[in-house]
């Protein structure tokens, strides 16, 4: 599809900023981004287009101009989600058990149904867990966000631990959720229950 | 303020002053003060401290760090004005005093690891790799036996800066050798495995490597890089498709869910190869029986190649006609979907319109087919019907704000902003007399929404200097000035509110800028010392970000429209100079009108003032001391205004052909012709990218105007207009055959 699931850098934070923008009302300056970035690299990820170079393709007749859209990255390098993770920092916390947070999780809604959602936030909660410890994760959703409880109720196997009442802004409570960590059961690769694995011995060139 | 009045030059007291004056407010009042003070004592350590404090705090980065510098220089023992020090001269790039000031704290304060990250940091930045891999292993030694739980991350993360120094440096044996050394302090392994994985790509050991991004593809399947790096080190990158395709088929087996392993044979297969239409037909069909919105978008990339292009129409038509009616009814409406965005690619614009239109008569409530349909509208050029049916689709689904984000935009390109911003504001914090989330917007950074504000009160000037032009210049009723009057007052307003919005991006990328000065401490504390290179790194490009190019492109077309009107201006008041009657007389009627109407305005503006104010008590909420700062410069200081954002476009955004344009057009008006030699060159060597014989018409065209202007212009040495035809010649060899000779080929 020309989607590519990696890490979020510095690089990409205006588009995430953008993509946040687009899709969420709870909104943040990129200063914010920035402090994501620069305490808990390893916790952020971003899905975005990539441009695909086609063996016999003619030479592109498109000249070197930005496109002046603020989801770009670079020429053909779209951010078209991303999830916002981090290491809960605050000192007045009551659990002093090292845990993760999510910060905010969007994807763009014409990228729906390819299940973008669910393999960020795999690739974040193996990363907090194996970076930094994190032996859980605790989120916030709105009650009506039912795409998002299933997400993470169904699919990734949340638990709700209370609702919390007028939590966001327009006045809305929220379920908090979390999910305790195990690393080898987190590894992304797990959650394709496909039949055959790459065990690493074999030669993977060798029977074909 | 005793000592001051005891002796008016006591240095002290005069700096002293001048930082109390800006804290207590009387901020106009500071300035004086710091200037006599250093001018007085500039020896003084304390006066040099205080104007170094002075400086930081109304953000004159440079000036304080040279104060600051001055103080440790001329003898001040506090060692902490080491550490504002380095912040500034972190931030001003000054990077060779930076390593001194870092080395010198690091000396008062070795107890702490940041200081010795941050050293490092400064000798990594005046490329000193040993030096700061040396620092890094110092520091590394001293503190191993002494590490808790709680350094972990900071041990690890210092571990992989040591290696990506060494990377930089380029000696991949020595970091493969360290990161297998240090393998058990890193916590990271993702950043493991890639170091790992491209070490070994780097030196040969491909076997190795292939076996890392297998494990790396296990943490992330999806990552479309692990694949053809996995390739490289396979060297099966140059191996038959069929062979290539046996891969994926495997790889697609172990990630039945990850699209890469579907996708890439897509890529590499020849369109007329049969393995390449059972392939997308499989990863077409899936998706449109899913149900999957971005089916059409993902498999775009590869109609570059328009056979490809025909196959996948073929594939489409086929499945529509044939298997999508015994399916699930929504399959169809997919696939309509998909079809009308197919044709719109093709510019097919009424067979795009008829399947959307099919498709909405049979799923009214689905959004995603209004977002298809408005942009067909679009391309039919009705701006206004096309934002009419996104806020249909808004409406269908009101809690989602991508639908009303995009409404947002359609009515922006409409022109229609303050439905927009009444449009938007339904997500955003409403201050509580506010009107709309007019503040919010610029508060919360919301560049897409300033730009394309900016873009439409562009139109809406130009469209009323459009109609003033076309009013009759004979008619001098009533009613005729009366609209002369409107329409000129609307384009001042509109002129000022386009420029107010181009500024506030441009001050929200000030903001980004100075976003980074709390880092330059933070990240060595939090032991980020990668990342925050990376930082430096980005800032130092933040110029070239497409939003902020768009941006400077657009503002400087207003600004390049003022220069030429008072260019105008200036030769008709030139001509007219003995008649200097008539202007007086049209700016006598123009006064009279403008009292009569003045009560019934001032509502109209308050009305509008209180709907784009950007700020709370915004001074200028109107952009029009922005407009008349602009108009009553004096001429060609408008140039200088903009040569300030060009010169950032040309350090930051060089790859683009458009900062070339800009500064070609400008150095050329402003007689820089040597600058605007190396534009033009830049500017050839862009377009010539991948077809280096090709010559341009615009560049020839561009030229003759260069070479025309440098050899008229009566204030620039003769000189200067060789150099200008020499340089040309070396883009155009035929141009040493005579100008006329040249102009007969490129004309």
């Amino acid at each position: 599809m020309g989607i590519t699931i990696r890490q979020a850098t510095i690089n990409d934070i205006q588009a995430m900023q953008n993509a946040n923008l687009h899709n969420l009302p709870e909104n943040y300056q990129l200063k914010y981004y920035m402090y994501h970035i620069l305490s808990w690299p390893q916790a952020s990820f971003v899905a975005t287009t990539y441009d695909t170079i086609d063996e016999d393709d003619v030479f592109d007749e498109e000249v070197e101009n930005p496109k002046g859209d603020t989801a770009y990255i670079n020429k053909g390098e779209k951010i078209v989600a991303y999830v916002l993770g981090k290491m809960e920092d605050d000192p007045d916390a009551e659990d002093k058990t090292p845990h993760g947070h999510i910060t905010s999780l969007s994807v763009m809604r014409t990228y729906r149904r390819l299940g973008l959602a669910e393999k960020l936030m795999r690739q974040s909660l193996y990363a907090m867990c194996e970076s930094f410890g994190a032996k859980y994760v605790s989120l916030h959703v709105r009650l009506s966000n039912r795409a998002a409880l299933h997400l993470y109720r169904d699919s990734l196997s949340f638990e709700n631990t209370s609702i919390e009442k007028s939590y966001y802004q327009d006045g809305e409570d929220a379920y908090a959720m979390k999910k305790v960590l195990e690393l080898e059961e987190l590894i992304p690769y797990k959650a394709q229950k496909s039949q055959e694995n790459d065990d690493l011995t074999k030669s993977l060139l060798e029977d074909l | 303020e005793a000592n001051i009045k005891k002796n008016s030059s006591h240095a002290e007291s005069l700096a002293l002053k001048g930082v109390l004056n800006h804290h207590l407010g009387h901020k106009a009042e500071a300035k004086p003060f710091i200037t006599k003070a250093v001018s007085k004592e500039p020896g003084n350590y304390l006066v040099d401290h205080l104007a170094g404090i002075y400086f930081r705090t109304i953000d004159d980065y440079p000036e304080a760090a040279k104060w600051l510098k001055a103080s440790i220089d001329n003898g001040s023992p506090n060692r902490a004005i080491l550490r504002d020090l380095a912040l500034l001269q972190s931030q001003i790039r000054d990077y060779k005093n930076l390593r001194d000031t870092r080395q010198a704290y690091l000396e008062f304060q070795p107890g702490y690891r940041a200081n010795w990250t941050a050293t490092a940091i400064a000798q990594h930045l005046n490329k000193d790799y040993n030096a700061a891999v040396n620092t890094l292993t110092k520091i590394e030694d001293i503190i191993k036996p002494h590490l808790t739980e709680a350094d972990l991350y900071e041990q690890s993360e210092c571990c992989l800066y040591k290696n990506y120094i060494v990377n930089e440096a380029g000696n991949y044996t020595k970091a493969l050798e360290l990161l297998e050394k240090d393998e058990k302090e890193i916590t990271d392994r993702l950043s493991f495995l890639e170091y790992k994985a491209k070490y070994l790509v780097l030196l040969g050991q491909n076997e190795e490597a292939s076996l890392i991004y297998r494990q790396l593809l296990q943490r992330n399947p999806d990552n479309v890089d692990y694949y053809t790096l996995l390739e490289t080190a396979l060297g099966t990158s140059s191996k038959p498709f069929e062979y290539r395709l046996k891969l994926y088929e495997k790889l697609a087996r172990f990630y039945p869910r990850s699209d890469p392993p579907k996708f890439i044979p897509l890529t590499f297969l020849p369109s007329d190869h049969p393995s390449f239409e059972q392939k997308a037909r499989d990863y077409v069909e899936s998706q449109l029986k899913r149900g999957v919105p971005s089916t059409f978008v993902n498999i775009k990339p590869l109609y570059k190649n328009i056979e490809k292009l025909k196959v996948i129409e073929k594939i489409v038509l086929e499945f529509f006609k044939l298997q999508a009616p015994s399916l699930n009814p929504t399959v169809t409406v997919w696939s309509k979907y998909f079809l009308a965005q197919h044709y719109l690619y093709l510019n097919d614009l009424v067979k795009a319109n008829d399947y959307i239109d099919s498709a909405l008569d049979h799923s009214p409530t689905l959004v995603e087919l209004y977002i298809v349909k408005a942009r067909i509208i679009k391309h039919f050029g009705d701006y206004e019907k096309a934002s009419q049916i996104m806020n249909e689709a808004r409406e269908l689904d009101l809690q989602d704000r991508f639908i009303n984000s995009k409404t947002t935009k359609y009515l922006l390109r409409a022109n229609k902003v303050n439905e927009a911003i009444d449009c938007i504001s339904l997500f955003t914090k409403l201050d509580d007399d506010a009107v709309n989330g007019c503040k919010d917007l610029h508060l919360m950074q919301v560049n897409w929404v300033l730009i394309e504000s900016a873009e439409a009160y562009t139109r809406i000037y130009h469209d009323y200097e459009k109609q003033l032009k076309d009013l009759s210049p004979e008619d001098s009723s009533e009613e005729s000035l009366a609209a002369e009057q409107e329409l000129k007052e609307n384009i001042d307003i509109f002129k000022g509110l386009a420029l107010k919005r181009y500024h506030a991006v441009i001050d929200n990328f000030k903001i980004f800028f100075d976003d980074q000065f709390d880092f330059h401490s933070y990240c060595m504390r939090r032991a980020t010392p990668r990342d925050y290179i990376e930082t430096l790194k980005w800032e130092d490009k933040l110029h070239s970000t497409p939003i902020y190019v768009r941006t400077i492109k657009g503002l400087s077309s207003v600004y390049w429209e003022i220069y030429e009107q008072q260019q105008k201006q200036k030769e008709m008041e030139a001509s007219n100079e003995d008649k200097e009657s008539s202007p007086a007389k049209s700016k006598k009627s123009n006064k009279n009108k403008k009292k009569k109407e003045k009560a019934q305005n001032i509502k109209r503006k308050a009305e509008l003032i209180s709907k784009v104010e950007s700020t709370k008590e915004d001074p200028d909420p109107l952009g029009a001391k922005l407009l008349t700062d602009l108009v009553n410069n004096a001429n060609g200081k408008i140039l200088d205004l903009l040569l300030e954002y060009i010169k950032k476009l040309t350090t930051e955004a060089d790859s683009y052909q458009i900062t070339w344009e800009l500064a070609f057009k400008l150095y050329k008006e402003n007689s820089k012709y040597v600058l605007a030699l190396q534009a033009l060159k830049n500017l050839d060597r862009i377009l010539k990218q991948g077809q280096p014989d090709k010559k341009f018409k615009v560049i020839a065209k561009s030229a003759i105007e260069l070479l025309h202007a440098a050899e008229n212009d009566p204030n620039s040495p003769a000189a200067i207009a060789k150099v200008v035809e020499k340089g040309l010649q070396g883009i155009f060899p035929e141009l040493s055959e005579g100008k006329a000779k040249f102009e007969e080929i490129y004309a």
